[in-house]
């Protein structure tokens, strides 16, 4: 089908008896003189820069790793109702006859001091995990995308503001800034996220902004404008979906931070309260247990581990992906 | 009456460095149907002009400090923002220099003409589109049909400035401005685009005005030129007085740096000696003054005013009444009869 086309439009464009000057002689409007093989050029289908995005991600083998490993994650943690109480332990209920005990297979990994299963708190902790992470971000992205869009796009004295504001929020150190946060706020789930969020908003209003002010260059942005097009028109048409994909790729490695916070802030009492089961909690408990049963550690540790770096790989990859530069 | 009378339009940038005088006091008018060319070097306030009549001027740093533009009765620099963009790509549409650019990356391009449409015609997506695929016919792609589904990295540079034109058309807009239009094109190409341009003008009445430092792109398709420099009007008239029988000293300069066939010509192409004048500090006197070879002492101390020479035809050049101050007597043309 494809091929017949492109004959047929060769053939159009062939047709007419050319002038000196390369018009067409008859009475139609002058047709942009093709190159041979333009006509099936133009028969490929449309490549769009998200799918050739992922033409490229999937040849990065690592980011698919990465991006397996999440799946997985998910799968597990999202299904974990269905199996994980069944064939091994609810994840809060305690077993006084097994203690600190490596048993497997009732137990594959093991069972904590107050004999609860590690492998299903591990396979639960993985919401609390992931929701901080997705949630933070969240809230990063809409305060970050709003801020940065209003600095980038109108300049001037709303862009010192919100850059201004971000520098004092990088000026704190990060960590004490969060832990500052959650004391004010109390120590609990959403109260996690919610301080991991806003103070993640200046990196991605910087980098959103930076990205604006590039793509607000391009002529199709004064040709909209020329058009009669509104500023929230020409910012959520024209703009925004050009300058989103350096976005794309902080936030994703954004997640693998806000976990990794997430982790460390419960690690010290600061986030989820037991008996919810998150990794950092978990790493909490054991911590006086490291030499004696090292499987207390080693399982929450590696999923955090694990699951930082397959985001980190996932976002590593979408830039590579998204860089037109690097285009074959 | 005109379609577009401009009086006295004066915009400024306010830079650190001091006040860009881009554009000094420009008048013109246009009619309907008409074509007018502005012809001037890099930075002589031609774009600047195009973007003021259109208040894309981008404030604050730039303004609009003095003048009228009035389209149709209307003053364009008093309306409102909601009329503004009303009167934007409905009646005054704008067609730029890289076509490479002006078209967002995306989107498709049978979407991006039904835009305007979908703005201002309040259409739904479907008749866009194919109002879209009617305009891509109308400006010679072949296929529209399908290629209205394709985007903008799969059009050639003509295909895509044949593109803009009709996005810029789509709501058959009363003045179309180009701004440089075939300047990033291949010479082929740019004569096809001309050619689209002057016969798409014949069959919908559109006014043209056309923004380029290339007087030979002008020469078949204006009514009247409009030559500029240093932010000033410095000759103003119907296309033929202004390309036989020029009167001011820098068009003679325009005209003797083209390349011509009919005069023959061995010697080297004439260029006008010297670099354009920056807009913030603008020499005393006649801006062209430190290039003009007739620069005399009134050239340095006063600035000339646009004044009527002939009918219809004016010049900003102190000597212009003088009836033997014409170009035969360029040095440089000389020089070149006499090889």
């Amino acid at each position: 089908m494809s091929k017949r086309r492109g004959s047929r439009e060769q053939r159009a464009v062939s047709a007419g008896p050319l002038d000196v000057e390369g018009h067409p002689l008859d009475t139609q409007m002058p047709q942009p003189p093709m190159p041979p093989g333009a006509a099936e050029l133009a028969d490929r289908p449309s490549r769009t820069l998200w799918g050739d995005a992922w033409t490229r991600l999937k040849k990065n083998k690592l980011a698919i790793i990465g991006l397996a490993w999440v799946i997985v994650v998910v799968i597990l943690t999202l299904s974990a109702d269905l199996w994980v109480p069944r064939y091994f332990a609810d994840p809060t209920s305690t077993e006084f006859g097994s203690l600190i005990k490596p048993t497997f297979p009732d137990h594959p990994f093991g069972t904590d001091r107050i004999g609860r299963d590690v492998f299903s708190r591990v396979v639960y902790g993985a919401r609390v995990s992931l929701a901080v992470g997705i949630l933070a971000v969240g809230i990063s992205l809409v305060l970050g995308l709003i801020l940065g869009a209003l600095s980038g796009y109108y300049g001037g004295f709303i862009d010192t503001m919100v850059m201004r504001t971000a520098d004092i929020f990088f000026a704190f150190p990060y960590m004490l800034f969060t832990i500052a946060l959650l004391a004010v706020l109390g120590p609990s789930f959403q109260n996690v996220f919610i301080a991991i969020g806003i103070l993640g908003w200046p990196s991605i209003a910087r980098v959103f902004r930076s990205s604006i002010l590039s793509v607000k260059e391009n002529e199709y942005v004064d040709a909209a404008r020329a058009m009669g097009a509104s500023d929230w028109r020409i910012m959520v048409r024209h703009i925004l979906p050009n300058a989103i994909a350096p976005i794309t790729v902080y936030a994703t490695m954004s997640v693998g931070g806000a976990i990794l916070t997430e982790a460390a802030l419960t690690f010290l009492g600061m986030g989820v309260q037991p008996p919810t089961p998150a990794w950092g909690a978990m790493l909490d408990d054991a911590r006086s247990l490291i030499l004696p049963a090292p499987w207390l550690t080693i399982f929450p540790g590696f999923a955090i581990l694990t699951t930082v770096l397959a985001f980190v790989l996932m976002g590593d990859g979408l830039r590579d992906a998204l860089d037109v530069k690097m285009k074959d | 009456m005109a379609l577009l009378e401009v009086t006295g339009l004066r915009t400024q940038f306010f830079t650190r460095d001091g006040v860009v005088k881009a554009v000094d006091g420009v008048s013109f008018e246009l009619e309907q149907g008409k074509t007018l060319a502005i012809v001037g070097e890099s930075g002589s306030g031609k774009s600047v002009t195009a973007l003021s009549l259109m208040r894309l001027i981008q404030e604050p740093q730039g303004r609009v400090v003095e003048g009228g533009v009035n389209l149709g009765g209307q003053d364009v620099l008093k309306m409102s923002d909601t009329a503004i963009r009303a009167m934007r790509g409905n009646r005054i549409a704008m067609i730029f220099q890289d076509p490479m650019t002006s078209l967002n990356p995306v989107f498709r391009v049978g979407y991006q003409i039904g835009e305007a449409l979908r703005v201002h015609k309040g259409m739904n997506r479907k008749r866009a589109f194919d109002r879209a695929v009617e305009m891509l016919d109308l400006v010679g792609i072949p296929n529209a049909a399908h290629r209205a589904k394709d985007y903008p990295h799969q059009f050639s540079g003509g295909m895509r400035q044949r593109a803009m034109i009709a996005m810029a058309l789509a709501c058959d807009p009363d003045i179309l401005i180009a701004d440089e239009p075939t300047t990033a094109l291949d010479v082929t190409i740019q004569a096809q685009i001309l050619e689209l341009m002057v016969e798409l003008q014949q069959r919908e009445g559109t006014a043209i005005i056309m923004i380029t430092h290339d007087l030979g792109v002008v020469a078949d398709m204006a009514n009247d030129v409009m030559v500029m420099y240093g932010g000033k009007q410095v000759e103003y008239g119907v296309a033929d007085d202004v390309f036989y029988r020029p009167l001011h000293p820098y068009t003679w300069g325009l005209l003797d740096s083209l390349p011509r066939h009919d005069i023959s010509a061995k010697g080297e192409l004439c260029p006008i000696k010297g670099q354009p004048p920056s807009l913030i500090d603008i020499p005393s006197g006649c801006a062209f003054h430190p290039r003009c070879p007739y620069a005399k002492e009134i050239c340095r101390t006063t600035v000339p005013a646009l004044v009527e020479i002939e009918p219809g035809h004016s010049s900003a050049c102190h000597f212009s009444g003088d009836p033997a101050f014409r170009r035969d007597q360029v040095a440089c043309s000389a020089d070149m009869e006499a090889n």
